[in-house]
């Protein structure tokens, strides 16, 4: 018995021991594993921390983390997006960020798009919004206003080839119908006092708004704008010569070059709003980034390897290599601004707005997207349609 | 024949013994990691599978364990499970226990006025002790001694001198190099050193820093207190909630009885979405089912028939849609249906010059939704009435022709009540997994077209699983799951109860032989 004891009693001991060595594990999307195995090779030389690097599909890291770190079992890094931290935030899974001098090197929105609650809780990595993206071909020249991109669509459309001059994802997608939107004012969650998101303050109904939705129901109406597209329609429609300009992302670019497509990236068309002036269409900006776990148990190890590895010009530079999207680490920007893709998308990105990253967000869409599909169908007028889904949004909220 | 018992005995005992040495590994890795849960589960476990082997009286059991042990793990624990989340507020802010989240409060700290930083250097005795020496900005330095920091003279000779002129050594501690400062950091991490009142802790790899604690958990009345603002924040609806309301995030988990079925019951536009939802859920997998059945079975009847030529050829291109997967078949047909692009609206459009709104007119999506789910669910009926078709006699059919009877009344009074008792209950499990159908809805329509006018999300083709998909995790912050079990499990009860309707109404689960 005492000789059993004895055992367990050293098994203890070697365990606890064998837990003191640091390991950092990191959840990262296929596109990124690559840079951060080679990075930790170096890291390991360097420190002797050895770091593991699991890859899981992106979109699967959020719902893995929350099941996984409350129970001490998730990885002390993930790779995310922003719009991800409110809900994580709140939930409690997530350490802040200090900088320290580091937060010169980052573009101020994409910092900002991190934040939650005051707190920075997330390093930025690449940011990603969309813009137009045009067959050369089909455009002899870009319409910088919507009153030109109309008389274009009304020459070149015909639905029985099919052709049309312009085509988005609206079936229903409201993320890519928000630069309609936004041009005149529209807006998902405005400002409270302190400069933090108030989820009771709702402008998908204003003036704004309604007037980029009218736009939406009258370019269906007069069959200028097919509806009902899903992703895999656009890029049908797109590669296949039928649409002369998509509203799409960086995430297009790589098929479009594969696709034998000339193509051009510009600015989504200016709106003229009620007071005449125009206004550019802001879309969301999206941004993805590094994230530590509030569960790991080597938190200074995992900021110090964010901060001082990952927030390197050659790191962010591999990054970007490997999936090209505008950096949000500045000195590296300067490396890559000189590509064409980069800075057309990045000039309709600096008028855009972060995506909300509050977790109240997870009301808006559905209500937001019925409301779109009401008015593409011609069931409901914009303001009908739109009136009622600030209202259902503001009734999940329990705003009073 | 000895022999050969003696062999199976040994094997037997020989695998039972490795199970055994199995479950005593796992057990004591369980105690080491605290999960006594997990432990008593493994314990009962392995006793009961002893028994069963080596007692005689248990032999049945040896093969109805692995049964009743794949039902308690796959039907009887989620069950008990999803009810026991029914009863909590599990949802986006309460994910945490209370326990964690009082830890992790307790773990903050917020920088005091005068923050300070030092530099150090960590040093390492061989018995693995570990102490460091801070450096100030002032020029003073601090050696670390248990837990407090105590000025020192770094001129004391004890202190060794390496060539640069920092201190490498001191009595039997030797200094760290950075990449050993890497391998202790979560030593390091830990420690909490006090100095005059303050905590000094590891700031970043390079620093330590000071700090304050920013919150003190008081057990005798369940609260935080904010230990930089002094406000108490009481424990209220899984929230540290001061006196004007402010909450602290994180929140965490607690039990609230039955205030999730309440919300759903009472809820005015919940009650106001029932009825129609429910209607259309019910239509939806009536519908499909009667429809799949009768093609199924007139496919099935007509295959069966031995003068038709090339059956096999027909049978193999009829099952296609069963054999491709339905996620895939789904989106290729929400493809085609759709109105400005879709082939089907072409073919229309070449045919009579009109356009239908498919999934965007309430009807029509709905036509659109049952048509597809017909086609992607009668190729199990075809199967399931073929072998009933063959299992009925041949002899029932000659006796019947002999007597005069027509085709349509051998069909209606020997295949007919043959096939039911075999294919009823059949019927019945498959309209209860269309009333769940999720996938479908929300691969082809998400539930839409929405509805102007709704209280709720509920569109015009969502079904109750969608619709609550949708409150439960596109309304408030997302991820309400205490409130998603709760409609699980109403949506539980009101399948179990048209079952068992259907089940006495049909009689399928009685004796066959009084069917005949």
């Amino acid at each position: 018995m005492k000789k059993l004891l004895l055992v367990v009693l050293g098994l203890t001991v070697g365990l606890a021991a064998f837990a003191q060595a640091p390991k950092l594990v990191i959840w990262a999307d296929d596109t990124r594993t690559p840079v951060l195995r080679d990075l930790a090779v170096e890291f390991k030389a360097i420190t002797g921390v050895e770091i593991e690097v699991v890859e899981i599909a992106f979109d699967q890291i959020r719902g893995q983390f929350i099941t996984a770190a409350p129970t001490g079992q998730g990885p002390d890094i993930i790779v995310g997006a922003h719009d991800w931290v409110g809900e994580l935030a709140a939930n409690g899974l997530l350490e802040p960020v200090d900088f320290g001098p580091k937060l010169a090197e980052f573009s101020v929105s994409s910092v900002q798009a991190f934040s939650y609650g005051g707190k920075n809780y997330g390093v930025p990595q690449g940011t990603e919004n969309i813009a137009i993206i045009y067959n050369k071909a089909l455009v002899p020249e870009m319409p910088k206003t919507w009153d030109e991109l109309l008389v274009f669509a009304r020459q070149i459309t015909d639905p029985t080839k099919p052709m049309y001059a312009l085509v988005f994802q609206n079936g229903p997608d409201p993320y890519h119908w928000f630069p309609m939107l936004s041009a005149c004012g529209g807006y998902v969650f405005g400002p409270d006092a302190s400069g933090a998101l108030n989820p009771c303050d709702v402008g998908l109904a204003n003036e704004g708004a309604l007037r980029g939705a009218q736009l939406f129901a009258d370019m269906i109406e007069e069959g200028l704008l097919p509806a009902g597209v899903s992703w895999d329609t656009m890029r049908a429609l797109f590669f296949g010569g039928n649409a002369a300009m998509v509203i799409s992302g960086p995430w297009l670019v790589a098929d479009t070059k594969a696709a034998g497509i000339d193509y051009g990236i510009a600015m989504i068309p200016s709106i003229q709003c009620a007071d005449g002036s125009y206004g550019v269409p802001k879309p969301f900006i999206g941004v993805q980034g590094f994230m530590v776990s509030a569960f790991s148990q080597n938190k200074l190890l995992a900021f110090d390897f964010l901060l001082n590895y990952i927030a390197t010009t050659d790191t962010m530079l591999a990054l970007y290599n490997r999936n090209p999207r505008p950096p949000a680490h500045l000195p590296t920007f300067e490396l890559v601004k000189s590509d064409p893709d980069i800075a057309a998308f990045g000039l309709q990105g600096q008028n855009g707005i972060p995506m909300p990253n509050i977790p109240e967000m997870a009301s808006v869409w559905g209500a937001w997207a019925d409301a779109q599909s009401l008015i593409a169908n011609g069931q409901a007028t914009p303001e009908q349609a739109l009136q009622e889904a600030v209202q259902k949004i503001k009734a999940a909220l329990k705003c009073p | 024949m000895a022999g050969r018992e003696v062999v199976a005995q040994g094997a037997k005992l020989g695998l039972l013994a490795l199970l055994d040495a199995a479950a005593v590994w796992a057990a004591v890795s369980l105690l080491l990691r605290g999960d006594h849960l997990l432990l008593a589960v493994l314990a009962a476990g392995a006793l009961l599978l002893n028994f069963v082997v080596l007692s005689r009286r248990a032999y049945p059991l040896r093969f109805l364990l692995p049964g009743l042990v794949f039902l308690f793990a796959m039907v009887v624990y989620p069950i008990g499970y999803t009810i026991n989340v029914s009863l909590t507020n599990l949802q986006t802010g309460n994910l945490l226990t209370k326990s964690q989240v009082i830890a992790q409060l307790e773990g903050r700290y917020y920088l005091p006025p005068d923050h300070a930083t030092f530099s150090y250097w960590a040093f390492r005795n061989p018995q693995g002790e570990l102490r460091v020496i801070l450096l100030a900005q002032d020029g003073r330095s601090y050696l670390s001694e248990g837990s407090q920091l105590l000025p020192v003279d770094l001129t004391d000779p004890r202190f060794v001198r390496g060539t640069d002129g920092t201190v490498v050594a001191f009595d039997d501690f030797t200094r760290l190099s950075l990449a050993q400062i890497y391998q202790s950091l979560p030593a390091l991490e830990r420690l909490d050193l006090m100095l005059e009142g303050v905590h000094v802790r590891l700031a970043t790899v390079r620093e330590f820093g000071t700090y304050l604690r920013k919150y003190e958990y008081l057990r005798d009345v369940d609260a935080i207190r904010d230990l930089e603002t002094g406000i108490v924040y009481t424990a209220r609806e899984g929230y540290f909630t001061s006196p004007d309301g402010v909450r602290i995030e994180p929140g965490f988990q607690i039990y609230v009885g039955f205030r999730n079925y309440l919300d759903v019951l009472t809820n005015p536009g919940i009650r106001a979405d029932f009825t129609r939802v429910f209607g259309w859920t019910v239509a939806w997998s009536f519908l499909t089912v009667f429809f799949s059945f009768w093609l199924g079975l007139v496919l099935a009847y007509l295959l069966n028939d031995p003068y038709v030529r090339g059956r096999f050829f027909y049978r193999s291109l009829l099952i296609i849609p069963y054999a491709m997967p339905a996620f895939i078949s789904a989106l290729v047909w929400a493809g085609l249906f759709n109105t400005d692009l879709g082939v089907i609206n072409r073919i229309i459009g070449e045919l009579f010059g009109t356009k239908v709104r498919w999934l965007q007119d309430p009807m029509w999506a709905r036509a659109a939704l049952i048509f597809i789910n017909v086609w992607l669910t009668y190729p199990y009926m075809m199967i399931v009435s073929l072998g009933a078709l063959q299992s009925i006699p041949k002899e029932m059919y000659e006796a019947a022709r002999v007597d005069g009877a027509t085709g349509w009344q051998r069909f209606w009074t020997i295949t007919m009540p043959l096939l039911w008792v075999s294919v009823a209950p059949l019927l019945i499990g498959s309209f209860a997994f269309t009333f769940n159908n999720f996938t479908i809805i929300w691969l082809v329509t998400a539930g839409r077209p929405a509805v102007l006018g709704a209280a709720t999300p509920a569109g015009a083709t969502d079904i109750l699983i969608s619709w609550t998909y949708r409150l439960a995790f596109e309304g408030d912050r997302g991820n309400q799951l205490g409130l998603a079990s709760a409609v699980s499990i109403i949506i539980f009860v009101i399948i179990a109860t048209i079952s068992a309707v259907n089940f006495r109404f049909t009689r399928a689960l009685e004796d066959v032989s009084r069917g005949v």
